[in-house]
């Protein structure tokens, strides 16, 4: 099964998420900020990492940053999820394969998953 | 100094934050004018504050606010949650706020949730994360959205005490204030209250048929906040806090210091001539007086005699600025209504109005225009403002004093009931302390003819004509008639409702 890192310090809204993207047939780890997603990434090798921009510790664009310096993960697709960091997080558009705003169709989301790395 | 990871120095700093607030008390403004004026002066730099309110109070909105605020001023701004509605939901209801600016979010302000750390990890390691976050960011402001929620997961009171202490602790350090939100009411006994400096209670409680929002600050180390309640709304332009007028307000010296030896005409010479010449200046007037008896037209009179010198304005209740406006130019009484500064209508409905908010509104006005010449009609609508009725007295005294401290000469009125054989003819005993003149507007029944007369009742500190005179209607206004002679009865118009 695919595995998806899922990074959002909203709990509710991992778990959320990781719910669709199961029912989907992906398998899903959450992390609750950069650092712990970053780990995840290092340790387990995701098909993608789906991130959340405003997080504690580090935030999605500094793990984003992380991740492409990394040349062992530097491929890894990250799909940025954001609310309010939309116009930032565009400037920096070469760091992620897509940028979905806040609040989101989650059909439109699980699409372009499927985009990304395809269907289970 | 650095702020480093071992504890042993947060204990240090623990000790150091009481020499802190010691020597000097740094503020800030909170963003939000009337909560600075009832804490005395903001909030302080690096103190930590309760905010505590039942869902809906407001505190989300007056945190939010505080934060950009800060932010605006070029402050940065850490906003903690743990478990409640998601950022973006937040963030959307906030939009409609004026207040709200997009653009800071995630730079100045940023909005993180920490709840699976507390849930993980337990409130150590959120604590730990507050100091990282906080230095990482460089924040002077830190809100921390759930307390409760922190009190849930602490095995003991002492967990939660030491809680608060850390984080508070090594805020103070860093001189970062901390806003704690909670939804419950924490006893003043309680383990977080008696840690932090200041406790801010919003409430909104139910008098009567009406929600009223009161805030009041139940503790507040390191400066004399004003106690009790005060009234507060929401609206687009987020929290309003109105401090209560007597209370706040302070009596200054400069009341008696504009007060000139001169007299002010009513614009009716007819009855200039029974007051040696018109109300002296500096004086409030109560022009009492049933339904019909020729109050409106009387401020109409007096504001006419309005110009540069001596601005005018129309406070009231009850007639809309259009109708004021066709009655004086039925009756010929010039306004000025076009030469803009010299006079001015506001009205505000008898609606659900917010005493000290009417307060503000008038004195803000006056301050504004430089008023000389006020006419309010009526107190009534003050009044009938109060939700704590008790207050008005003092509430009257202080606006008097406002009012003659700004050099303005009032005429006010008040709406009377005409009872058989009795007169109320001031709101209350204590009110007619205030009251310079009592000008007595009744009906007097002959020959089951409605006769309206006039009266001076009072004139403080001088001489008056005492007896009662004939009041015309005429084309041009009120003209004061002859003195009434003996038989007339004073006219009696049992349960007749006041206001109509």
């Amino acid at each position: 099964m695919a595995l998806i890192v899922v990074a959002d310090d909203e709990f509710l809204l991992t778990e959320m998420l990781s719910a669709y993207l199961e029912d989907a047939g992906y398998e899903v780890l959450t992390a609750a900020n950069g650092q712990v997603a970053f780990r995840l990434v290092k340790e387990r090798r995701p098909k993608l990492l789906i991130t959340d921009f405003m997080m504690p510790l580090m935030t999605g664009l500094d793990l984003a940053r992380t991740v492409r310096a990394d040349r062992e993960i530097a491929d890894l697709p990250i799909l940025l999820v954001t609310g309010a960091q939309g116009t930032i997080a565009r400037r920096h558009a070469e760091l992620f394969q897509h940028i979905l705003d806040k609040p989101y169709n989650i059909q439109q989301l699980l699409a372009i998953v499927a985009e990304l790395i395809g269907v289970p | 100094m650095t702020a480093t990871e071992n504890s042993a120095e947060w204990r240090y700093a623990a000790g150091k934050r009481e020499n802190f607030q010691v020597q000097q008390f740094r503020h800030t403004a909170s963003g939000i004018e009337g909560l600075d004026r009832v804490l005395n002066g903001g909030l302080i730099d690096g103190a930590s504050y309760i905010i505590q309110g039942r869902p809906g109070a407001g505190k989300t909105i007056l945190s939010n606010q505080v934060a950009f605020s800060r932010a605006a001023a070029g402050g940065n701004v850490l906003y903690v949650t743990l478990l409640s509605e998601s950022h973006e939901r937040l963030f959307q209801a906030l939009s409609t706020l004026d207040f709200f600016d997009p653009q800071k979010l995630g730079q100045e302000i940023i909005y993180v949730s920490v709840f699976q750390t507390l849930r993980d990890e337990g409130l150590g390691a959120v604590v730990k994360l507050l100091r990282n976050e906080t230095k990482r960011h460089n924040a002077t402001l830190l809100v921390f959205d759930g307390l409760l929620n922190a009190r849930d997961r602490a095995d003991t009171d002492l967990d939660v005490k030491t809680f608060v202490a850390e984080v508070q602790d090594q805020a103070a350090f860093v001189g970062c204030t901390v806003l704690f939100l909670t939804s419950t009411r924490l006893e003043d006994n309680s383990p977080e209250h008696t840690m932090v400096d200041g406790v801010i209670d919003l409430s909104v409680e139910l008098i009567g048929v009406r929600s009223v929002r009161q805030l009041q600050v139940r503790k507040s180390r390191g400066s004399a906040a004003f106690g009790g309640l005060h009234q507060y709304e929401i609206s687009q332009a987020g929290v309003t806090v109105y401090p209560r007028l007597e209370s706040t307000v302070a009596c200054s010296g400069m009341i008696d210091e504009n007060i000139e030896n001169r007299r002010l005409s009513t614009g009716c010479p007819s009855l200039d001539d029974l007051i040696q010449g018109g109300v002296p200046q500096g004086s409030i007037t109560l022009l009492a007086g049933p339904t019909g008896s020729g109050k409106t037209t009387f401020g109409l009179h007096f504001l006419s005699q309005g110009s540069e010198e001596e601005p005018a304005l129309h406070f009231g209740f009850f007639e809309t600025p259009a109708r004021l406006l066709m009655k004086a130019t039925s009756l010929g009484i010039p306004l000025q209504k076009d030469i803009p500064d010299v006079f001015e209508i506001v009205w505000n409905p008898l609606a659900e109005n917010l005493l000290d908010k009417l307060a503000y509104q008038l004195l803000g006005w006056v301050a504004a225009r430089k008023v000389r010449r006020l006419f309010i009609d009526g107190l009534g609508g003050f009044e009938r403002a109060a939700t704590h009725p008790s207050r008005l007295v003092e509430f009257f005294a202080t606006l008097a004093n406002q009012l003659r401290g700004l050099g303005v000469t009032t005429v006010m009125t008040w709406e009377l009931r005409e009872i058989p054989g009795s007169y109320m003819t001031t709101p209350s005993a204590e009110l007619s302390a205030i009251i310079d003149n009592l000008i007595l507007l009744r009906h007097l029944e002959t020959d089951h003819t409605i006769q309206p007369t006039v009266a001076i009742q009072k004139m403080r500190d001088s001489t008056f004509d005492k007896s009662a005179h004939y009041l015309e209607f005429t084309e041009k206004g009120l003209i004061v008639g002859g003195r009434i002679s003996g038989r007339a009865q004073p006219i009696s118009l049992l349960d007749q409702p006041r206001g109509l």
